[in-house]
């Protein structure tokens, strides 16, 4: 051990300091060193004054003798014994010292023992160890274990994932609920009634009074599987809408003649008119709200009806059975409003083949009526409800006004119109009758008559109680010339007004004969007035012209109108009558010297005398050539005038 | 409302107020005026009350309400020469009301009341003006509906006035002097009511019997 | 809906007699409508046997009038006492109207473009226009009040302790 090299060993200090106390946050307080006199001190209360240094040879001889160091002398001991620890550093040598004994001993044992030749290393006999136990089962055990361990973090893994999705898709669910529901109340005024959630489908809210709840319940559609494929119009929100307000209605209004037998009568016709086809997009609960809305503002058109005509009295009373409104507007006619409510059930669906006249119905009145309904609404709504200022009374504005303005009797008769719905829905009836029977009339004279030509000019803008029609009667080619007669026609409600050209104003009831005789006794005078026009232009002059002569047979239709005019330079005449009835009589006057068969008397003696017009002779118009009657009359001038 | 002239025909000599009033429609009806119904124009007059003369320190004033069944739903309350407003018929029920400060004198309370007669254009109301139980004299009044502007229609009104009243067709209305081309309303027409009842209460200086 | 506005001008006139108290009528026109006739109301004393009822009672005069009723009112002899302008909000259910407005004084008479509010609160009014002797409505007046309580407290009034 002497030959073994020194070892170098670095020593540090640490240098700390004895820590006191650790405050409450961690913070130390260090003792502080002490000074050289309390160190001092502190050696000096050390030394036992009392005691000689006898004692101290028990203290390291106590102490092991384990590590005694073999090169170091006897005489350190005694160094030891008589001076404690000269240096702080001494029992740090002291250690470091054995432990390299130690150490130095434990290589030569080490090398001596690898050697094998002085030193061996005997195991010591042990207990023979069991019979070893199958390594597999051992190995599946552990595993199984193991397994069964990381299964069951796998598992719970698997369960929380599993909770979370099926969550979402309940999520999803009601999400789909709520937001449909969203998507309903942005159409629908709703409210939450407990635990249900009702809906409101009536007008009340936009001023209507019927008494009709009008509520639907809204429902939850929680008969869907989550599993199988959702279908594609599934909806997670379904309405419930009352029972009397399932399927489909419409208000249907058509005039036809009067039904001979009363026994036809309250038939309940269900025309099954086909569902409106939904808006793409839409939602199947939109539809079928708003038809069950549409259903209840029919009803309450048939109510009020229904009601305005038991109440209102009237020439001929209004027959109301069942569902249906019947009224007389015009003597053999008839107006039928019937209010078609037609339920999705199988029973109706028999009843809808009988085949029902779809152009019996009057559109433009059902829609009429619907205007006229909320018309209603909106009065009992209207802001000139509101009093301006604020402490006035209710009550109408113009009421109000009827005081200080000073209103007459006319005023305020027409502040309170007083006409019902029925009244107004009749007038328009009436209206249309009286347009269609005087388009009838007018077209069925035109496809007759070719001679004059009568045509009807419609104007475009008329009002539900008023149309017209300018008629222009004129000759084909001669539609400059001839244009004398000119009709303006007000069909309003009961009677037609016609105004002439010439300033006259007729007045002619709702009979279709009375405008039917009139047109044709305008058409006659027509020609005899384009005659009067024609010798204008020809040069001939008008001797005589009347529009009512009072010579020659009575007609039964106006009067016959004549004409009479001479050729330029005075030798022939035509003379023209024109009657409704009798048609056209043209006579011609021949100068005398053109007449063979004239009795010569003494009393003319003169041959000037030849010169003048003299007896008549009719002209056989239907083998005059010509196409119409101005055309003929045209050349029979042309031919009575020389060149 | 057209422009309306309201005027006062004298009786005729020797003849009561009732045949005058009868040779009046007669002349109208064979003019070929048709009747169409009658009209009441009525006036009350209200005294300021003594009470609140004193502290206003001016004398009283006279305040008329007047009604007319051409407007049945207004009420016409006017000073002479002052403001003339139109109400609705509450206005009544205010004077009612108002019967500490404005009394009513009775006996004042005068009405003219007779037929209407509508030709063509114009409406004539020939009336009795009675003042209790007598009858004092006779109003016309003659309106011609599409005129709105009174000077412009003045020579025509005077012009249909003398074809049935012959030398008693009235002057201008002294309304239309104010009038220029303004629009013609009702409360002129009440004005001129009010003129002629109160040149008839003067006329026969009947009392005004007792304020109070 | 918008719940109806309005801006009302109203002026109060008193007619001074031998009587000790003198007789009050209000003149109130609209300013923001035109058109509107002026409503010209007497309002009576408060009647007697108030005490068991829910809401003020006093008789009521209402007259739409034309417009020169402030000139009319004059020549009667009345003078006008104070005038304000309202402007708020009118409701109505059934015969009950109510109103919510903001009173602004006018700052220079006879100018009702320069006003400023008499305070940053509304007004509500809570009236009923009704005939004679119908007490009944007094007490719907209190159901309907008693809706509103959280937001605001209707009470009856006595015009009395505010004169």
């Amino acid at each position: 051990m002497a030959g073994a090299p020194a070892v170098r060993i670095s020593i540090e200090s640490a240098c700390e300091k004895q820590v006191q106390e650790v405050g409450l946050d961690g913070s130390e307080t260090y003792l502080q060193p002490l000074s050289m006199s309390q160190n001092l001190a502190r050696l000096a209360q050390r030394i036992d004054f009392s005691q000689g240094s006898g004692s101290e040879e028990d203290e390291p001889g106590s102490a092991g003798r384990a590590w005694a160091e073999p090169g170091e002398a006897e005489d350190e001991e005694g160094l030891v014994k008589f001076q404690p620890s000269l240096w702080p550093w001494d029992s740090v040598r002291n250690n470091l010292r054995s432990a390299l004994t130690e150490m130095c001993v434990l290589y030569d044992v080490l090398s001596i023992v690898k050697d094998k030749k002085f030193m061996t290393l005997d195991p010591v006999m042990q207990d023979p160890i069991p019979p070893k136990q199958n390594p597999q089962f051992l190995q599946l055990i552990s595993k199984k274990k193991s397994l069964a361990g990381a299964a069951q973090i796998l598992l719970k893994g698997a369960e929380r994932l599993s909770k979370s999705v099926a969550e979402n898709q309940e999520n999803k669910r009601q999400r789909d609920f709520n937001s449909e529901l969203l998507r309903l109340r942005q159409h629908w005024k709703l409210r939450k009634v407990g635990d249900k959630i009702l809906g409101d489908l009536s007008y009340r809210s936009a001023g209507s009074l019927f008494l009709h709840h009008g509520t639907f319940e809204v429902i939850k559609n929680t008969d869907i599987d989550l599993d199988k494929k959702i279908p594609e119009d599934y909806c997670p929100l379904d309405v419930q809408i009352p029972s009397d307000l399932e399927g489909s209605a419409y208000i249907k209004v058509s005039i036809q003649k009067q039904a001979p037998d009363i026994g036809d009568l309250g038939t309940v016709n269900l025309f099954k008119r086909p569902m409106p086809k939904s808006k793409p997009g839409s939602p199947h609960w939109q539809t079928k709200l708003e038809t069950a809305q549409n259903v209840l503002l029919c009803k309450e058109i048939f109510a009020q009806l229904s009601r305005e005509a038991v109440q209102i009295k009237s020439q001929i009373p209004h027959i109301v059975v069942k569902n249906q409104i019947i009224s007389q507007p015009f003597p053999g006619l008839q107006l039928s409003i019937s209010l078609c409510h037609s339920s999705n059930d199988k029973k109706s669906q028999k009843a809808a083949s009988e085949k029902q006249n779809p152009e019996d119905h009057l559109y433009v009145l059902e829609h009429n009526l619907h205007q006229l309904i909320r018309e209603c609404h909106k009065q009992t709504l209207s802001s000139t409800v509101m009093p301006h200022p604020a402490s006035a009374p209710f009550g109408h504005k113009r009421m109000r006004l009827a005081g200080p303005q000073a209103f007459d009797k006319n005023d305020i008769s027409s502040l309170q119109s007083n006409e019902g719905l029925l009244e107004k829905i009749i007038k328009q009836a009436k209206h249309i009758f009286l347009r269609r029977r005087t388009a009838r009339t007018i077209d069925s004279l035109a496809s007759r008559i070719e001679d004059p030509q009568i045509q009807a000019h419609w104007s475009n803008i008329n009002d539900v109680y008023e149309s017209s029609v300018k008629v222009l009667i004129t000759s084909q080619g001669y539609e400059q010339i001839c244009k004398s007669i000119q009709l303006q026609l007000n069909i309003g409600v009961e009677q037609i007004r016609v105004v002439h050209r010439d300033g006259r104003v007729i007045t002619l009831s709702h009979q279709e004969q009375e405008l039917q005789d009139f047109l044709l006794s305008q058409m006659s005078q027509h020609q005899v007035h384009a005659v009067q026009q024609l010798a204008k232009v020809m040069g001939w002059h008008v001797l005589s012209f009347s529009n009512h002569v009072g010579l020659g047979p009575v007609e039964s239709i106006g009067n016959a109108s004549a004409i009479t005019v001479a050729s330029p330079n005075g030798d022939y005449a035509i003379s023209v009558r024109n009657g409704p009835e009798s048609g056209s009589k043209v006579m011609v006057q021949f100068p005398r010297s053109q007449c063979k068969d004239l009795p010569k008397g003494d009393v003319l003696q003169d041959n000037k005398w030849n010169h003048l017009r003299g007896p008549f002779k009719e002209v056989q118009w239907n083998k005059m050539e010509g196409r119409n009657f101005v055309y003929k009359m045209e050349l029979l001038m042309a031919a009575l005038t020389p060149c | 409302m057209g422009v309306t002239c309201v005027a006062q025909v004298p009786v005729a000599e020797g003849k009561s107020v009732q045949q005058t009033v009868e040779l009046l429609t007669r002349k109208l009806e064979l003019l070929g005026a048709e009747k169409q119904g009658t009209f009441c124009v009525d006036c009350e007059t209200y005294h300021t009350a003594a009470s609140t003369i004193g502290s206003q320190g001016q004398t009283g004033k006279l305040m008329y309400v007047m009604h007319n069944s051409e407007y049945p739903l207004s009420c016409f309350a006017l000073f002479e020469n002052g403001p003339c407003l139109i109400a609705d018929a509450n206005f009544d029920i205010l004077m009612v009301k108002l019967k500490g400060f404005f009394q009513n004198a009775k006996a004042n309370k005068i009405e003219s009341r007779g037929t209407r007669y509508q030709y063509c254009d114009f409406l004539v109301k020939v009336g009795t003006v009675t003042m209790g139980p007598s009858a004092r004299g006779i109003s016309v009044e003659v309106e011609y509906g599409p005129c709105v502007i009174a000077n412009d229609c003045w020579n025509l009104l005077m012009e249909f006035m003398q074809s049935f009243m012959g030398s008693h067709a009235p002057g201008v209305p002294s309304v239309f002097g104010t009038k220029h081309d303004s629009v013609y309303g009702p409360a002129d027409t009440m004005v001129q009511y009010m003129e002629l009842f109160n040149k008839i209460r003067k006329q026969q200086q009947v009392p005004v019997a007792g304020i109070r | 809906m918008e719940p109806e506005t309005f801006l009302d001008h109203e002026m109060v006139f008193l007619l001074k007699g031998q009587q000790a108290s003198p007789f009050v009528l209000r003149a109130r026109r609209s300013m923001d409508k035109g058109g509107m006739p002026w409503h010209l109301r007497y309002l009576g004393q408060p009647e007697i046997g108030d005490k068991n009822r829910h809401a003020l009672v006093r008789n009521c005069v209402d007259i739409a009038t034309s417009d020169n009723l402030t000139d009319f009112l004059v020549e009667m002899g009345f003078r006008m006492d104070h005038e304000f302008v309202a402007k708020g909000h009118v409701f109505r259910k059934g015969i009950m109207k109510i109103m919510v407005y903001k009173i602004f004084r006018i700052l220079m008479p006879g100018n009702t473009e320069s006003i400023e509010p008499l305070s940053l609160s509304y007004l509500v009014e809570l009236n009923v226009v009704a005939p004679a002797g119908q007490d009944v409505v007094s007490d719907d007046m209190r159901n309907f009040a008693e809706q509103l309580k959280p937001l605001v407290h209707l009470e009856k009034i006595d015009p009395k302790r505010l004169m």
